[in-house]
């Protein structure tokens, strides 16, 4: 909650009323928002002429953009245009443009989720019937058992993090797996610092030892359930003893782990980046679901599957459809239920599947793609393969960014749309636990900056001859009709603490815990899933695995998080952290700049050296534009939710 | 009080404590009966000293009355006052400046230890505001007392026998003496730190905390709100020497405790309890303060 008075400038409190946080607030809450103020906000239209921006009105930013896309459309088709959407913007926003994606006739629509969630929603809408974490943020507090994988809560959800904290220090169990010693693996009951890369035979082998010991819920695996025996056949494979050769887990630990996340229920399974950003993300979130299936743990408050968010509105503008295989609401772009839409929309729709985010850079290297509208992302920064996403971008003839600042994908565009930040802005967002929550207004923009369904809604009307919204709650209202599961919400009912979908005649305040009785599919689904290594393997020129993410201070590419004081003064440059003992060995300083190469490309920076990494992995934020970790990303993708494996990397680092 | 916060918006911009949406807020008020009573949601430091402010140009600043202010939170600023008062011209134009209505809490709140620190009576006030029943009972500094020029004036013992009924109701914690008792190597800090995200909480809500980090935005100079248990923090070429979270934690408590009390001869804490509130993961600062240290 922001509290601006006249005498006091902002003011940022947690909401006391809030479900969410109960009015706690993380560094990036009290401190996170000098962004917003800042000198080096986009002020004015650009267009760049002869290699230079150049200021624009309004109008002509607008006519040109549109005219341009037109143009393109009429000669090339509407699958030569693509649009990328944020999970920084409201549902209203993502709402608004995929429709024009579909509306001028092309599913080339996609946002950040696919390089975070894509597959969360591919894997647990196959397993469970919805992507979504299964209970409620509030309903963590009556879990016995925590596991978490893949997540470096405190950091990343540090108030989610604090919930688990509280709970530990009450005597609460808890299981941490990730190869980094995370603080809450500090506390952990019992870490699991496995291999990066190798959760399918974890989680495998955990379930090998919950059979074993007959510890599996046959009630409502009997009940609630298909596909056991041949889970069960699969599993059959991994004893702990062969796994502990993939994992480089002590098969006594594992079985002890094992034990009690089957037998202290309920036990909620947390998860983040570190499960789904692999070429087999989507196989790593159904082996979670697998074991909340196997012990019984969904459907019931205190267990439950939450795959955590890392935007304020990944669910929301997932739930959108701002993806390219599903319009609002999980519909899948080839079936019959997008009708619905063409009713709704008053067209014909396009039934072929769009291009995802990494998909469209290489659309554009062969020139099938000719232009793309980037609305508040930065993939120069956070895309894998980043000389990919240069060479497509050089090769597009129409580039457009909206966007608060000069990003360095912005800096390459052809028109730069200045937009409004969410305190400036009415909408809602839907958080990682399904609640939708509204946005009101705050300040003032700088200069001419406009909300950004204000620019949506004046692109749409000129390219897609969409009908003119007034305002965000019109857009809310056709969202009511367009998607089941928020129908019942209102910005009243809303408003001030949110409600979690689905909300609809059935369930008017909201469901807070989802699958009590059944399925959105029936039953929930057991896949048997084969353990299959990363993309990349160490050798012996590239003797270290690397995985990247973020850190405590910033958020995302930086772009708001580094115009903050107190969070860049915390973290001003890039780095790499290293085992002290690698560090040593290979001969590399405390704060030495080194060089890390991989398969894919080189980045220099600095090292930082740890115990909280094991031996031959390393460590690289993603935030720094002055040292861009994805350079060294390659695009090996998940085959079912085209994710690029973000966390295994083989690198070398010359000193 | 309306015939006197007339007066005073006459002369002065009237703010006051205000509910909205369920949070006790400041925002203006334009008369006495709008002013809430429930103590604000936050320590109102941003009157004295912004969140993020411009510090290249000392602006001359407004009149300000601020009504609704409790005592603990108020404390805060004469506390504050013994470090940065006539230091910090940015503050110090403001505290000039600003009035403060102070309003005594009738009974104990839940959490609050103000009774450690002398109770909600405080001896150093712009307005004091006690309400009796319907009645208000206001002590008035000199400076202000013109406000009240019509009013009757009560000698006598209301509010020293108030306190000590408030304060015999809240049983003060054993304070006295905890800049010799707390001990540097103690378990606690490290146990603290194994807990703590390092959100800033206690800092930022604290109304005693004024340290502040300078930064440069295009053509201003700002500053903005810090947090000692931040690693950056009075970050030399060697970095924090602080290096670990258990030390920065412990240099928050031993300020308040052993090196306020040394240099200004009292304790860096009013009892508000918003540390305690405010702090995701339950770290208690009664407990610094209880905490028996021979028993390690």
């Amino acid at each position: 909650m922001v509290i601006p008075t006249q005498a006091s400038g902002e003011r940022v409190i947690g909401y006391s009323k809030s479900p969410v946080n109960e009015g706690k607030l993380c560094l990036k809450g009290y401190s996170g928002l000098s962004y917003n103020f800042s000198k080096e906000r986009l002020k004015y239209p650009l267009i760049k002429r002869n290699g230079e921006f150049v200021r624009v009105s309004w109008e002509a930013a607008l006519t040109e953009t549109s005219n341009r896309l037109k143009k393109i459309i009429k000669e090339y088709g509407p699958d030569s245009v693509a649009f990328q959407s944020s999970a920084k913007c409201t549902n209203e926003e993502n709402y608004l443009m995929q429709k024009i994606a579909r509306v001028i006739g092309t599913n080339n629509i996609d946002h950040c989720a696919r390089s975070c969630h894509s597959p969360t929603a591919m894997g647990l809408i196959t397993t469970l019937g919805a992507g979504a974490a299964t209970g409620s943020i509030n309903s963590l507090d009556d879990s016995k058992t925590y596991f978490v994988i893949g997540s470096n809560t405190t950091e990343q959800h540090p108030i989610i993090g604090t919930r688990i904290i509280k709970g530990r220090k009450k005597g609460k169990n808890l299981i941490v797996a990730d190869p980094r010693k995370t603080q809450l693996a500090e506390i952990a009951s019992i870490h699991l610092q496995f291999n990066p890369g190798t959760d399918v035979a974890l989680l495998n082998s955990i379930m090998h030892v919950i059979l074993e010991e007959n510890l599996e819920d046959t009630k409502f695996i009997e009940e609630r359930t298909e596909g056991f025996s041949a889970l069960r056949q699969e599993l059959a494979k991994y004893s702990p003893e062969i796994v502990e050769g993939i994992t480089g887990i002590e098969p006594e630990k594992l079985r002890e782990a094992a034990k009690i996340i089957a037998k202290e229920k309920p036990t909620s399974i947390l998860y983040a980046m570190g499960i789904t950003q692999h070429v087999h993300g989507t196989e790593n979130v159904m082996s979670i679901s697998n074991l909340g299936l196997l012990t019984g743990n969904l459907g019931v408050r205190g267990g439950g599957i939450f795959p955590l968010r890392g935007q304020n509105n990944v669910q929301g503008s997932s739930d959108m459809g701002a993806l390219s295989e599903w319009y609002p609401g999980y519909i899948p772009v080839n079936s019959d239920s997008v009708k619905r839409f063409e009713i709704l929309w008053k067209r014909g729709l396009p039934t072929n599947t769009g291009l995802t985010l990494s998909e469209m850079f290489d659309a554009a290297v062969d020139g099938s793609l000719k232009a793309i509208y980037i609305m508040g992302e930065n993939p120069l920064v956070t895309e894998a393969a980043i000389s990919d996403v240069e060479k497509g971008i050089e090769n597009l003839e129409l580039l457009i960014v909206q966007d608060i600042f000069m990003t360095l994908t912005a800096g390459v565009a052809d028109v730069v749309l200045p937009a409004t930040t969410s305190l400036e802005k009415e909408g809602t967002f839907t958080n990682t636990e399904r609640r939708i929550q509204k946005v009101n207004v705050i300040y003032d923009s700088p200069g001419e900056a406009m909300p950004d369904w204000w620019i949506l809604n004046e692109i749409g009307k000129r390219v897609g001859g969409l009908e003119s919204y007034d305002n965000p709650r019109s857009i809310f209202e056709e969202i009511r009709k367009a998607i089941p599961n928020y129908s019942g919400a209102t910005y009243e009912n809303i408003y001030p603490t949110g409600k979690q979908w689905p909300i609809n005649k059935d369930n008017p305040d909201g469901t807070e815990i989802l699958h009590t009785k059944s399925f959105p599919i029936g039953k929930g689904k057991l896949v048997p899933i084969p353990y299959r290594p990363p993309a990349e393997v160490t050798d012996a020129n590239y003797d270290f695995i690397m995985t990247t993410g973020r850190n405590y201070y910033h958020f995302h590419s930086g772009t708001m998080s580094r115009r903050t004081d107190v969070l860049e003064r915390e973290s001003p440059e890039p780095y790499v952290e290293i085992n002290t003992e690698d560090a040593k060995r290979i001969g590399a300083r405390n704060s030495q700049k080194i060089t890390i190469e991989s398969r894919h490309g080189s980045i220099e920076t600095k090292v930082k050296t740890t115990d909280k990494i094991p031996a031959g992995i390393v460590f690289v934020p993603f935030h720094f534009d002055e040292s861009r970790v994805n350079r060294l990303v390659g695009k090996n993708l998940d085959p079912l939710s085209k994710i690029p494996e973000f966390k295994v990397v083989a690198v070398r680092l010359v000193v | 009080m309306e015939t006197a916060f007339i007066a005073i918006s006459r002369d002065f911009q009237t703010y006051g404590a205000v509910e909205r949406d369920g949070e006790v807020i400041f925002d203006r008020v334009a008369g006495f009966d709008q002013v809430s009573e429930e103590r604000s949601r936050y320590a109102p430091k941003e009157f004295l000293m912004k969140r993020n402010e411009n510090v290249l140009i000392l602006n001359v600043e407004n009149k300000t009355a601020v009504f609704g202010i409790k005592s603990c939170d108020l404390k805060g600023f004469y506390l504050m006052d013994k470090q940065v008062f006539g230091k910090d011209p940015f503050y110090t134009e403001k505290r000039e400046k600003t009035l403060f209505a102070n309003f005594v809490c009738s009974e104990p709140c839940s959490g609050g230890f103000c009774s450690s620190f002398g109770g909600p009576v405080l001896d150093q006030y712009d307005l004091q505001i006690l309400r009796e029943g319907e009645k208000f009972h206001v002590m008035v500094s000199e400076k202000y007392d013109r406000y009240f020029g019509e009013f009757k004036k009560e000698a006598g013992t209301f509010y020293s026998d108030f306190s000590n009924r408030f304060n015999s109701k809240l049983e003060p914690l054993p304070v006295e003496g905890i800049e010799r008792r707390i001990k540097w190597n103690s378990e606690l800090w490290k146990e603290y730190a194994s807990a703590c995200i390092s959100c800033g909480a206690c800092n930022f809500e604290c109304p005693t905390c004024y340290c502040f980090d300078l930064y440069d935005d295009g053509n201003e100079r700002k500053r903005e709100w810090d947090s000692c248990i931040l690693s950056g923090f009075t970050s030399s070429s060697a970095g924090n020497i602080r290096k670990d979270l258990d030390e920065r934690l412990r240099q928050r408590f031993y300020h308040k405790f052993v090196y306020f009390k040394k240099s200004k001869d009292t304790y860096l804490c009013t009892g508000c309890n918003r540390c305690v509130e405010d702090c995701p993961v339950g770290i208690d600062i009664k407990e610094v303060i209880t905490y028996d240290y021979n028993r390690e």
